[in-house]
Protein backbone atom coordinates (compact mmCIF):
# COMPACT_ATOMS: atom_id res chain seq x y z
CA UNK A 1 0.00 0.00 0.00
CA UNK A 2 1.17 3.06 -0.70
CA UNK A 3 1.91 5.07 2.47
CA UNK A 4 1.68 8.86 0.95
CA UNK A 5 4.03 9.70 3.66
CA UNK A 6 6.12 12.73 2.19
CA UNK A 7 8.62 13.00 5.42
CA UNK A 8 9.65 9.50 4.75
CA UNK A 9 10.60 9.60 0.97
CA UNK A 10 12.36 12.94 1.30
CA UNK A 11 14.46 10.99 3.93
CA UNK A 12 14.50 7.83 1.28
CA UNK A 13 15.48 10.21 -1.25
CA UNK A 14 18.75 11.70 1.11
CA UNK A 15 19.75 8.05 1.18
CA UNK A 16 19.48 7.37 -2.22
CA UNK A 17 21.86 10.43 -2.90
CA UNK A 18 24.58 8.98 -0.81
CA UNK A 19 24.36 5.24 -1.50
CA UNK A 20 22.45 5.35 -5.30
CA UNK A 21 25.78 4.55 -8.19
CA UNK A 22 26.36 7.71 -9.81
CA UNK A 23 25.72 6.39 -13.52
CA UNK A 24 22.12 6.50 -14.60
CA UNK A 25 22.78 3.76 -16.98
CA UNK A 26 23.39 1.58 -13.56
CA UNK A 27 20.64 3.21 -11.19
CA UNK A 28 18.30 2.45 -14.12
CA UNK A 29 19.30 -0.99 -14.41
CA UNK A 30 18.84 -1.71 -11.10
CA UNK A 31 15.34 -0.81 -11.33
CA UNK A 32 14.87 -3.06 -14.28
CA UNK A 33 16.49 -5.77 -12.44
CA UNK A 34 14.57 -5.60 -9.00
CA UNK A 35 11.11 -5.23 -11.12
CA UNK A 36 12.03 -8.36 -13.28
CA UNK A 37 13.41 -10.40 -9.91
CA UNK A 38 10.08 -9.11 -7.84
CA UNK A 39 7.91 -10.42 -11.23
CA UNK A 40 6.12 -7.43 -11.56
CA UNK A 41 7.75 -6.20 -15.15
CA UNK A 42 8.32 -8.59 -18.29
CA UNK A 43 11.63 -7.37 -19.62
CA UNK A 44 10.20 -8.36 -23.12
CA UNK A 45 7.13 -6.00 -22.40
CA UNK A 46 10.10 -3.09 -21.81
CA UNK A 47 11.84 -3.44 -25.49
CA UNK A 48 7.96 -3.48 -26.52
CA UNK A 49 7.62 0.18 -25.07
CA UNK A 50 10.47 1.27 -26.27
CA UNK A 51 9.57 -0.01 -29.98
CA UNK A 52 5.95 1.39 -29.81
CA UNK A 53 7.21 5.36 -28.81
CA UNK A 54 10.49 4.91 -31.38
CA UNK A 55 8.38 3.37 -34.33
CA UNK A 56 4.81 4.37 -33.81
CA UNK A 57 3.74 7.34 -31.38
CA UNK A 58 5.64 10.05 -31.94
CA UNK A 59 5.29 13.51 -33.19
CA UNK A 60 4.37 12.22 -36.78
CA UNK A 61 0.91 11.71 -35.34
CA UNK A 62 0.76 15.62 -34.20
CA UNK A 63 1.79 16.09 -37.65
CA UNK A 64 -0.75 13.69 -39.28
CA UNK A 65 -3.24 15.63 -37.17
CA UNK A 66 -2.49 18.99 -37.85
CA UNK A 67 -2.42 18.61 -41.71
CA UNK A 68 -5.63 17.08 -41.56
CA UNK A 69 -7.01 20.30 -40.07
CA UNK A 70 -5.48 22.04 -42.57
CA UNK A 71 -7.08 20.53 -44.82
CA UNK A 72 -10.79 18.63 -43.43
CA UNK A 73 -12.22 22.24 -41.95
CA UNK A 74 -14.94 19.75 -40.52
CA UNK A 75 -11.99 17.91 -38.57
CA UNK A 76 -10.55 21.07 -37.63
CA UNK A 77 -13.84 22.29 -35.96
CA UNK A 78 -13.96 19.11 -34.25
CA UNK A 79 -10.49 18.93 -33.15
CA UNK A 80 -10.70 22.48 -31.45
CA UNK A 81 -14.21 21.70 -29.55
CA UNK A 82 -13.06 18.25 -28.40
CA UNK A 83 -9.13 17.37 -29.24
CA UNK A 84 -9.95 13.39 -27.50
CA UNK A 85 -12.85 12.83 -30.03
CA UNK A 86 -11.32 14.16 -33.14
CA UNK A 87 -7.63 12.44 -32.47
CA UNK A 88 -9.74 9.15 -31.24
CA UNK A 89 -11.02 9.36 -34.80
CA UNK A 90 -7.30 8.62 -35.98
CA UNK A 91 -6.60 6.07 -33.31
CA UNK A 92 -4.29 8.46 -31.20
CA UNK A 93 -5.92 9.02 -28.38
CA UNK A 94 -4.29 7.58 -25.57
CA UNK A 95 -0.87 8.40 -23.05
CA UNK A 96 -2.07 12.08 -21.44
CA UNK A 97 -4.09 13.22 -24.01
CA UNK A 98 -7.39 12.53 -22.25
CA UNK A 99 -8.08 16.29 -22.20
CA UNK A 100 -6.40 17.61 -25.10
CA UNK A 101 -6.41 21.17 -25.95
CA UNK A 102 -5.58 22.52 -29.63
CA UNK A 103 -5.03 26.42 -29.86
CA UNK A 104 -4.73 27.80 -32.90
CA UNK A 105 -1.72 30.33 -34.27
CA UNK A 106 -2.88 33.20 -36.29
CA UNK A 107 -1.75 36.22 -38.28
CA UNK A 108 -2.07 38.02 -34.86
CA UNK A 109 -1.66 35.48 -32.25
CA UNK A 110 1.67 32.82 -31.50
CA UNK A 111 0.75 30.11 -28.70
CA UNK A 112 3.93 28.96 -26.60
CA UNK A 113 3.48 25.82 -24.28
CA UNK A 114 5.56 24.76 -21.40
CA UNK A 115 5.20 23.29 -17.99
CA UNK A 116 7.27 25.39 -15.46
CA UNK A 117 5.74 22.93 -12.57
CA UNK A 118 7.25 19.53 -14.12
CA UNK A 119 7.30 18.77 -17.87
CA UNK A 120 3.93 17.59 -18.65
CA UNK A 121 3.50 16.31 -22.05
CA UNK A 122 1.13 15.27 -24.93
CA UNK A 123 2.95 11.94 -25.32
CA UNK A 124 0.23 9.83 -27.17
CA UNK A 125 0.69 12.43 -30.06
CA UNK A 126 3.92 14.27 -29.41
CA UNK A 127 5.83 11.16 -28.22
CA UNK A 128 8.90 11.73 -26.14
CA UNK A 129 9.64 15.44 -25.05
CA UNK A 130 13.04 16.87 -26.36
CA UNK A 131 15.25 17.43 -23.36
CA UNK A 132 14.93 21.54 -23.64
CA UNK A 133 11.52 20.91 -22.99
CA UNK A 134 12.17 19.34 -19.93
CA UNK A 135 15.28 21.24 -18.81
CA UNK A 136 14.89 24.42 -15.96
CA UNK A 137 16.29 26.69 -18.45
CA UNK A 138 13.15 26.52 -20.88
CA UNK A 139 10.87 26.11 -18.29
CA UNK A 140 11.55 29.26 -16.14
CA UNK A 141 11.96 31.53 -18.95
CA UNK A 142 9.23 30.44 -21.41
CA UNK A 143 6.52 32.39 -18.78
CA UNK A 144 8.73 35.38 -18.56
CA UNK A 145 10.36 36.17 -21.40
CA UNK A 146 8.25 33.98 -24.30
CA UNK A 147 10.21 36.77 -27.08
CA UNK A 148 13.37 35.89 -25.93
CA UNK A 149 12.83 31.79 -25.72
CA UNK A 150 11.50 31.96 -29.46
CA UNK A 151 14.18 34.68 -30.98
CA UNK A 152 16.60 31.75 -29.48
CA UNK A 153 14.99 29.02 -31.54
CA UNK A 154 15.85 31.36 -34.50
CA UNK A 155 12.12 32.79 -34.15
CA UNK A 156 11.38 36.34 -34.27
CA UNK A 157 7.53 37.53 -33.58
CA UNK A 158 6.97 41.02 -34.29
CA UNK A 159 5.35 43.52 -31.30
CA UNK A 160 1.88 43.54 -33.27
CA UNK A 161 1.86 39.63 -32.81
CA UNK A 162 0.03 38.38 -29.19
CA UNK A 163 2.25 35.79 -27.23
CA UNK A 164 0.43 33.66 -25.63
CA UNK A 165 1.64 31.16 -23.04
CA UNK A 166 0.24 27.97 -21.77
CA UNK A 167 1.46 26.40 -18.65
CA UNK A 168 0.29 23.15 -17.93
CA UNK A 169 -0.48 23.16 -14.63
CA UNK A 170 -3.78 20.63 -14.47
CA UNK A 171 -4.51 17.57 -16.62
CA UNK A 172 -4.98 19.56 -19.89
CA UNK A 173 -2.78 19.08 -22.40
CA UNK A 174 -1.74 21.64 -25.31
CA UNK A 175 -1.35 21.19 -28.83
CA UNK A 176 -0.40 24.40 -31.26
CA UNK A 177 -2.23 24.10 -34.32
CA UNK A 178 0.60 26.15 -36.93
CA UNK A 179 -0.79 27.90 -39.97
CA UNK A 180 -0.80 26.33 -42.83
CA UNK A 181 1.91 27.62 -45.38
CA UNK A 182 0.59 29.84 -47.85
CA UNK A 183 1.24 28.52 -51.67
CA UNK A 184 0.32 24.77 -50.51
CA UNK A 185 -2.84 24.50 -52.11
CA UNK A 186 -1.26 21.73 -54.50
CA UNK A 187 0.07 19.48 -51.81
CA UNK A 188 -2.09 16.36 -50.17
CA UNK A 189 -2.24 15.92 -46.50
CA UNK A 190 0.62 13.80 -46.55
CA UNK A 191 2.76 16.20 -48.11
CA UNK A 192 1.25 18.92 -45.71
CA UNK A 193 2.29 16.95 -42.56
CA UNK A 194 6.08 16.20 -43.88
CA UNK A 195 5.67 20.49 -43.38
CA UNK A 196 4.96 20.32 -39.66
CA UNK A 197 7.90 20.25 -37.44
CA UNK A 198 7.78 19.08 -33.31
CA UNK A 199 8.60 22.45 -32.44
CA UNK A 200 5.78 24.13 -34.57
CA UNK A 201 3.49 22.29 -32.23
CA UNK A 202 4.92 23.03 -29.32
CA UNK A 203 5.00 26.46 -30.18
CA UNK A 204 8.42 26.85 -30.77
CA UNK A 205 9.00 27.20 -34.22
CA UNK A 206 6.50 29.45 -36.57
CA UNK A 207 6.86 30.13 -39.88
CA UNK A 208 6.60 26.41 -41.84
CA UNK A 209 6.92 28.39 -45.20
CA UNK A 210 10.97 28.35 -44.60
CA UNK A 211 11.02 24.58 -44.69
CA UNK A 212 8.99 24.69 -48.17
CA UNK A 213 11.51 27.34 -49.61
CA UNK A 214 14.52 24.51 -48.45
CA UNK A 215 12.30 21.57 -49.87
CA UNK A 216 12.22 23.60 -52.80
CA UNK B 1 6.20 22.94 -1.80
CA UNK B 2 8.12 25.60 -2.28
CA UNK B 3 10.59 23.02 -3.63
CA UNK B 4 13.04 23.44 -6.54
CA UNK B 5 10.85 22.15 -8.94
CA UNK B 6 8.82 25.78 -8.89
CA UNK B 7 10.76 26.80 -11.35
CA UNK B 8 8.60 29.51 -13.51
CA UNK B 9 10.40 33.06 -14.08
CA UNK B 10 13.43 31.83 -12.12
CA UNK B 11 16.56 33.63 -13.95
CA UNK B 12 19.77 32.20 -14.32
CA UNK B 13 19.64 28.74 -15.90
CA UNK B 14 21.55 30.02 -19.07
CA UNK B 15 21.01 29.11 -23.03
CA UNK B 16 18.68 26.51 -24.13
CA UNK B 17 19.59 23.71 -25.81
CA UNK B 18 18.24 24.76 -29.45
CA UNK B 19 20.15 22.12 -31.11
CA UNK B 20 17.98 19.60 -30.51
CA UNK B 21 15.33 20.84 -32.43
CA UNK B 22 15.11 18.69 -35.53
CA UNK B 23 16.50 15.04 -33.49
CA UNK B 24 12.94 13.97 -34.38
CA UNK B 25 13.30 13.86 -37.94
CA UNK B 26 15.83 11.38 -37.76
CA UNK B 27 13.66 8.92 -35.55
CA UNK B 28 15.24 9.88 -32.15
CA UNK B 29 13.18 9.65 -29.40
CA UNK B 30 15.88 8.87 -26.78
CA UNK B 31 19.20 10.04 -26.32
CA UNK B 32 20.97 6.86 -24.60
CA UNK B 33 19.36 3.52 -23.64
CA UNK B 34 19.02 3.97 -19.96
CA UNK B 35 16.56 6.35 -20.86
CA UNK B 36 14.65 4.11 -23.06
CA UNK B 37 14.45 2.14 -20.61
CA UNK B 38 13.45 4.24 -17.87
CA UNK B 39 10.38 4.78 -20.14
CA UNK B 40 9.66 1.09 -20.72
CA UNK B 41 9.35 0.46 -17.12
CA UNK B 42 7.24 3.32 -16.42
CA UNK B 43 5.21 2.37 -18.91
CA UNK B 44 5.00 -1.29 -17.83
CA UNK B 45 4.47 -0.62 -14.18
CA UNK B 46 4.05 1.55 -11.36
CA UNK B 47 2.66 0.89 -7.55
CA UNK B 48 -0.80 -0.33 -8.00
CA UNK B 49 -2.51 2.24 -5.54
CA UNK B 50 -0.37 5.38 -6.72
CA UNK B 51 -2.02 8.87 -7.92
CA UNK B 52 -0.60 11.03 -10.52
CA UNK B 53 0.33 13.82 -7.93
CA UNK B 54 1.67 11.72 -5.31
CA UNK B 55 4.21 10.25 -7.74
CA UNK B 56 4.68 14.45 -8.79
CA UNK B 57 5.47 15.40 -5.26
CA UNK B 58 7.94 12.35 -4.51
CA UNK B 59 9.94 13.76 -7.52
CA UNK B 60 9.74 17.27 -6.11
CA UNK B 61 10.62 15.83 -2.67
CA UNK B 62 14.17 14.66 -4.54
CA UNK B 63 17.10 17.10 -3.13
CA UNK B 64 17.81 20.09 -4.96
CA UNK B 65 20.66 19.09 -6.04
CA UNK B 66 20.34 15.99 -7.18
CA UNK B 67 16.90 17.51 -8.81
CA UNK B 68 19.28 20.13 -10.92
CA UNK B 69 22.12 18.26 -11.90
CA UNK B 70 21.23 14.76 -12.81
CA UNK B 71 19.47 14.20 -16.15
CA UNK B 72 15.86 14.35 -15.95
CA UNK B 73 14.42 10.10 -16.53
CA UNK B 74 17.25 9.51 -13.77
CA UNK B 75 15.20 11.61 -11.96
CA UNK B 76 12.26 8.87 -12.82
CA UNK B 77 13.76 6.19 -11.72
CA UNK B 78 14.69 8.22 -8.46
CA UNK B 79 10.95 9.01 -8.06
CA UNK B 80 10.00 5.47 -9.16
CA UNK B 81 12.25 3.85 -6.18
CA UNK B 82 11.25 6.18 -3.59
CA UNK B 83 7.85 5.30 -4.74
CA UNK B 84 8.72 1.43 -4.62
CA UNK B 85 9.84 2.28 -0.66
CA UNK B 86 7.03 3.86 -0.23
CA UNK B 87 4.40 1.35 -1.35
CA UNK B 88 6.34 -1.31 0.41
CA UNK B 89 7.30 -3.27 -3.25
CA UNK B 90 11.17 -2.59 -2.59
CA UNK B 91 13.71 -1.92 0.93
CA UNK B 92 16.78 0.33 0.57
CA UNK B 93 18.98 -2.16 0.60
CA UNK B 94 17.93 -3.85 -2.19
CA UNK B 95 17.19 -0.70 -3.82
CA UNK B 96 21.34 0.00 -2.58
CA UNK B 97 22.64 -3.36 -3.99
CA UNK B 98 20.51 -3.44 -6.78
CA UNK B 99 18.66 -7.11 -6.45
CA UNK B 100 15.47 -8.07 -4.13
CA UNK B 101 16.86 -9.90 -1.20
CA UNK B 102 13.11 -11.37 -0.86
CA UNK B 103 12.52 -13.06 -4.30
CA UNK B 104 9.39 -13.08 -5.96
CA UNK B 105 6.78 -10.72 -4.29
CA UNK B 106 3.96 -12.52 -6.51
CA UNK B 107 5.70 -15.81 -6.29
CA UNK B 108 1.57 -16.62 -6.60
CA UNK B 109 0.79 -15.08 -8.81
CA UNK B 110 1.20 -15.73 -12.75
CA UNK B 111 4.09 -12.87 -13.88
CA UNK B 112 3.21 -10.73 -16.50
CA UNK B 113 2.41 -11.55 -19.87
CA UNK B 114 5.06 -9.98 -22.62
CA UNK B 115 3.87 -7.47 -24.83
CA UNK B 116 4.32 -7.06 -28.36
CA UNK B 117 4.73 -3.81 -29.89
CA UNK B 118 1.71 -3.69 -31.19
CA UNK B 119 0.25 -4.19 -27.71
CA UNK B 120 1.90 -1.82 -26.72
CA UNK B 121 0.23 0.65 -29.06
CA UNK B 122 -2.89 -0.53 -28.55
CA UNK B 123 -2.31 -0.35 -24.35
CA UNK B 124 -1.38 3.14 -24.52
CA UNK B 125 -4.51 3.66 -25.99
CA UNK B 126 -6.41 2.19 -23.20
CA UNK B 127 -4.02 4.53 -21.07
CA UNK B 128 -6.21 7.60 -21.84
CA UNK B 129 -7.50 9.00 -18.47
CA UNK B 130 -10.06 11.18 -17.54
CA UNK B 131 -9.82 13.47 -14.44
CA UNK B 132 -12.90 15.23 -14.64
CA UNK B 133 -16.43 14.37 -13.18
CA UNK B 134 -19.52 15.60 -12.48
CA UNK B 135 -20.18 17.02 -9.02
CA UNK B 136 -23.55 18.87 -7.41
CA UNK B 137 -21.57 22.34 -6.52
CA UNK B 138 -21.73 25.01 -8.99
CA UNK B 139 -18.92 26.88 -10.04
CA UNK B 140 -18.11 30.29 -8.27
CA UNK B 141 -16.67 31.72 -11.38
CA UNK B 142 -18.06 32.58 -14.97
CA UNK B 143 -16.10 33.60 -17.97
CA UNK B 144 -14.49 37.30 -17.62
CA UNK B 145 -14.68 37.51 -14.11
CA UNK B 146 -11.54 38.34 -12.24
CA UNK B 147 -9.65 36.63 -9.84
CA UNK B 148 -6.89 37.12 -7.13
CA UNK B 149 -4.67 34.23 -6.66
CA UNK B 150 -3.36 32.63 -3.08
CA UNK B 151 -0.85 34.39 -1.27
CA UNK B 152 0.43 31.44 -0.45
CA UNK B 153 1.19 27.35 -0.65
CA UNK B 154 2.14 24.90 1.58
CA UNK B 155 3.95 22.39 1.96
CA UNK B 156 2.66 19.42 0.53
CA UNK B 157 1.99 18.95 -3.38
CA UNK B 158 0.16 21.90 -4.92
CA UNK B 159 -0.14 23.26 -8.69
CA UNK B 160 0.00 26.79 -8.27
CA UNK B 161 3.18 28.06 -9.37
CA UNK B 162 5.13 30.66 -7.31
CA UNK B 163 4.99 33.11 -9.72
CA UNK B 164 1.56 33.31 -10.17
CA UNK B 165 0.80 33.44 -6.36
CA UNK B 166 -0.99 36.97 -5.56
CA UNK B 167 -1.96 37.81 -9.07
CA UNK B 168 -5.13 39.35 -10.65
CA UNK B 169 -6.28 37.22 -13.65
CA UNK B 170 -9.50 36.72 -15.43
CA UNK B 171 -11.75 33.48 -16.50
CA UNK B 172 -11.02 32.37 -19.76
CA UNK B 173 -12.80 28.76 -19.39
CA UNK B 174 -14.57 26.88 -17.34
CA UNK B 175 -13.00 22.65 -17.87
CA UNK B 176 -15.37 21.10 -15.32
CA UNK B 177 -14.68 20.01 -12.23
CA UNK B 178 -11.35 17.71 -11.84
CA UNK B 179 -9.20 15.98 -9.30
CA UNK B 180 -7.91 18.37 -6.72
CA UNK B 181 -3.93 17.37 -6.82
CA UNK B 182 -3.11 18.61 -3.47
CA UNK B 183 -5.41 16.26 -2.29
CA UNK B 184 -4.63 13.61 -4.49
CA UNK B 185 -1.20 13.93 -3.60
CA UNK B 186 -2.25 12.56 -0.32
CA UNK B 187 -4.33 9.73 -1.50
CA UNK B 188 -7.64 11.39 -0.90
CA UNK B 189 -9.96 11.67 -4.12
CA UNK B 190 -11.92 15.05 -4.09
CA UNK B 191 -13.21 16.37 -7.68
CA UNK B 192 -13.07 20.84 -7.98
CA UNK B 193 -13.91 23.21 -10.79
CA UNK B 194 -10.81 23.81 -13.06
CA UNK B 195 -10.58 27.41 -15.03
CA UNK B 196 -8.41 28.69 -17.50
CA UNK B 197 -7.64 31.74 -16.20
CA UNK B 198 -6.25 34.50 -18.14
CA UNK B 199 -3.06 36.73 -16.40
CA UNK B 200 -1.65 39.88 -18.82
CA UNK B 201 2.04 39.55 -18.08
CA UNK B 202 2.23 43.36 -17.49
CA UNK B 203 0.41 41.89 -13.86
CA UNK B 204 2.85 39.03 -13.21
CA UNK B 205 6.59 40.66 -14.43
CA UNK B 206 7.82 43.30 -13.57
CA UNK B 207 9.67 43.04 -16.75
CA UNK B 208 7.45 42.44 -19.31
CA UNK B 209 8.56 42.14 -23.08
CA UNK B 210 5.38 43.17 -24.63
CA UNK B 211 1.78 44.14 -22.83
CA UNK B 212 -0.10 42.54 -24.88
CA UNK B 213 1.41 38.95 -24.20
CA UNK B 214 -0.86 36.93 -21.87
CA UNK B 215 -0.57 33.66 -19.79
CA UNK B 216 -2.58 30.91 -19.44
CA UNK B 217 -2.99 28.67 -16.65
CA UNK B 218 -5.41 25.88 -15.51
CA UNK B 219 -6.18 26.36 -11.88
CA UNK B 220 -8.56 24.66 -9.09
CA UNK B 221 -11.39 26.58 -7.11
CA UNK B 222 -9.47 26.39 -4.14
CA UNK B 223 -6.47 28.96 -5.45
CA UNK B 224 -8.66 31.72 -6.51
CA UNK B 225 -10.33 34.14 -4.97
CA UNK B 226 -12.92 36.91 -6.38
CA UNK B 227 -11.27 40.05 -6.90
Amino acid sequence: MVEFNAKKVAKVHQHLHSHLPSDSALRVKALETLLVEKGLVNPASIDAWIEAYTEDIGPKRGAHIVAKAWCDPEFKQRLVEDGPSAIDELGYVGSATGHLKVIENTASVHNLVVCTLCSCYPFSILGIAPAWYKAAAYRSRAVRAPRGVLAEFGVQISDDVEVRVWDSTAELRYLVLPQRPSDTEALDEEELASLVTRNSMIGTDRDLLKKVEVKA
Amino acid sequence: MDGIHDVGGKQGYGAIDVDEADLYEIGEAFHHDWEAREWGLSRCARTPDITIDWWRHCRELILPVDYLERPYFDSWAQTDFATYIDGGFFTLDEVCSGHSNSGNKQLDEEPPKPLSKLEAVMADRQKVCRFDSDINEQPLFAIGDAVITNKYGHSGHTRLPEYARNCVGKIHALNGAHVFPDFSAQGKEVHQHLYSVVFETGDLWPDSENKHDKVYLDLWQNYLSKK
